[in-house]
């Protein structure tokens, strides 16, 4: 019984661990590798994720804004958001707006995107590493 | 910085964005750091090899 106790409250904690890990991550990129110790994955992840959504926001890219009626609009909106800090600082970043008219403003649109696709991916790890699943 | 808000070539922009990627799925994928540097030049090259491979394909096209 009392086994059972101590095991439950391990595993509780770990859960508790990865969502805390998953939650920060998603804030700001590697922050939740940061709170689990892995120095070198959060350093990279923080300079990959922002270089990247930095550089999107800089070449003029397109921000997808919550509310859209298009489907492919709501997926942009979720792929931007996953950048975290980034999507909400996007506009302080991109001081001279979005302008996809031309190649580079939609490279930059793609660039954004794919800047919250690879922290949402980050993200899972740390909830992974936070349960204990994964070293 | 101010190449990036000069504007990058294309090329410029499909390596900066091919080494970031490569870089990231490195670190999530692979653990020693003989690996990780494998697959961040395997994922790199074969990014712009594609890339262009493609490019090429697609210029009858263009026309």
């Amino acid at each position: 019984m009392v086994e059972k106790t101590n095991s439950k409250e391990e595993s509780s904690g770990t859960l508790v661990m990865g969502i805390v890990a998953a939650i920060a991550g998603w804030g700001v990129p590697g922050l939740g590798h940061l709170l689990l110790r892995r120095w070198a994955k959060a350093a990279v992840y923080f300079l990959c994720v922002g270089a990247l959504a930095c550089a999107g926001l800089m070449m003029r890219g397109g921000v997808f804004m919550a509310g859209a009626n298009d489907l492919f609009d709501r997926l942009g909106f979720f792929a931007d958001l996953g950048t975290g800090v980034f999507y909400f600082l996007a506009h302080l970043i991109q001081t001279a707006g979005p302008d996809v008219a031309h190649a580079s403003g939609d490279y930059g649109t793609r660039m954004f995107a794919t800047a919250g696709m690879l922290n949402l991916l980050t993200v899972l790890e740390a909830y992974e590493i936070g349960r204990g699943r994964r070293t | 910085m101010n190449l990036v808000a000069a504007g990058l070539t294309h090329f410029q922009a499909l390596t900066f964005f091919a080494l970031v990627v490569s870089v990231t799925f490195a670190f999530l994928s692979k653990r020693e750091l003989s690996e990780r540097a494998k697959y961040i030049a395997w994922a790199f090259v074969a990014f712009l090899l594609v890339a262009v491979g493609i490019g090429w394909l697609m210029y009858p096209f263009s026309r």
